[in-house]
């Protein structure tokens, strides 16, 4: 197991990078804007590099046991499964709203219809 | 044949109609800008002489297509586009809640001949099936579409033939259909958003509903172009298929 240990600055930097956008995302969700599935999906992006840059020796310690050469491959194979998983649920949750839309659509102009068939049935009588 | 003489003005579940016992009949005809010819397609159905309800879906014109429509039929009114899809299902559910023995599809751009309707009522008559397709190549009479068109639709008809056992279908992609009430109580369920006409056989076929054929005549559309055309072709035929696919799969799982 190699140990290069990153340098202050890029500590600082993605620190502050992971600092910044957490801020921000909770801000967003703070005003509704994500719920909270998004929010922890979403910081993984700043979480992960983060974990990282702060333990490296963790870093180390899971690229020796998945077996790959670099640490930031791991990160970034991490990363992308994160995406995935994310990008998978948001797909699920679409065609939900998508079929939930469809339907509310026709329930609409169906009942758009029966108004009018009523309104003309009290005014015949 | 099945008696059509019903009430037109009256087409709610306790209708004189239904209390004789008459079947009652739902056409859909489900529209996008078709102010050119729905007009002409609800005189042609009114001068069948036959009484049949009628609900024009207007699936969210731009054009007058709902006024033109409004003076002799019903007409839901999609405030969006849904496709074909959404607006048929939209009609099989008025189907449904209003009790229909019986809805049969036609478009509202003239294609299909009102007066064929009679020849899916009496194939329904003769034979044991849920679902009956007008089918413009049994006789190979009218209008056929183009060769390319012609082709896919084979393509499509054979792997539903060969993936679901006891179908002859031979105009999978047909848009006059009957469906009776248990295709009724199906399709208003669940109905297929992409290309409903040939994957809604395929959902049909694996919850076991039965699917017959009617010898109709078609016409090349009055007005407008089919959205299907050149490329898209391939990109059609590859997703239906692969639709069909998922379906036979999804019954053997």
């Amino acid at each position: 197991m190699t140990n290069v240990i990153p340098s202050a600055e890029t500590v600082v930097i993605i620190s502050g990078f992971a600092f910044i956008y957490m801020l921000a995302l909770l801000r967003k969700t703070l005003k509704g804007k994500f719920d909270l599935y998004d929010f922890l999906m979403l910081s993984m992006v700043a979480i992960l590099p983060a974990g990282f840059a702060l333990f490296p020796s963790l870093a180390y310690l899971i690229s020796h046991l998945t077996g790959v050469v670099f640490p930031f491959v791991v990160m970034f194979g991490a990363l992308f499964l994160v995406v995935f998983v994310f990008m998978h649920n948001m797909t699920e949750r679409l065609h939900k709203l998508e079929q939930q839309n469809w339907s509310l659509i026709q329930e609409q102009s169906l009942l758009a219809l029966e108004l009018k068939r009523q309104k003309s049935r009290g005014a015949d009588t | 044949m099945i008696t059509t003489d019903l009430d037109v003005a009256d087409p709610g579940p306790g209708s004189a109609a239904a209390q004789a016992g008459q079947p009652r009949i739902l056409l859909i005809i489900p529209c996008y800008n078709e102010e050119a010819s729905i007009g002409d397609v609800l005189t042609q159905i009114a001068r069948t002489g036959r009484r049949y309800h009628t609900l024009v879906v207007d699936d969210g014109s731009t054009d007058a297509t709902a006024a033109v429509a409004s003076e002799r039929s019903p007409v839901a009114r999609l405030p969006q586009n849904l496709g074909i899809g959404g607006a048929v299902q939209a009609g099989i559910k008025y189907a449904a809640r209003n009790a229909y023995d019986f809805c049969i599809q036609i478009d509202g751009d003239g294609q299909h001949d009102p007066r064929e309707i009679d020849a899916l009522l009496d194939a329904y008559q003769r034979q044991s099936a849920n679902i009956i397709i007008g089918s413009r190549f049994i006789d190979n009479a009218g209008f056929r579409s183009t060769r390319l068109r012609r082709l896919g639709s084979r393509l499509i008809g054979l792997t539903l033939n060969n993936l679901f056992a006891g179908s002859r279908i031979t105009d999978p992609t047909s848009g006059m259909r009957l469906l009776d009430r248990h295709a009724i109580a199906f399709f208003a369920r669940r109905y297929p958003v992409d290309f409903p006409e040939p994957i809604s056989l395929a959902w049909a076929m694996r919850a076991g509903l039965r699917i017959s054929e009617a010898p109709v005549e078609m016409r090349a559309r009055e007005t407008g172009v089919s959205s299907i055309d050149g490329l898209k072709t391939v990109n059609y035929m590859i997703r239906v298929l692969g639709y069909i696919l998922l379906a036979r799969l999804a019954r053997q799982s």
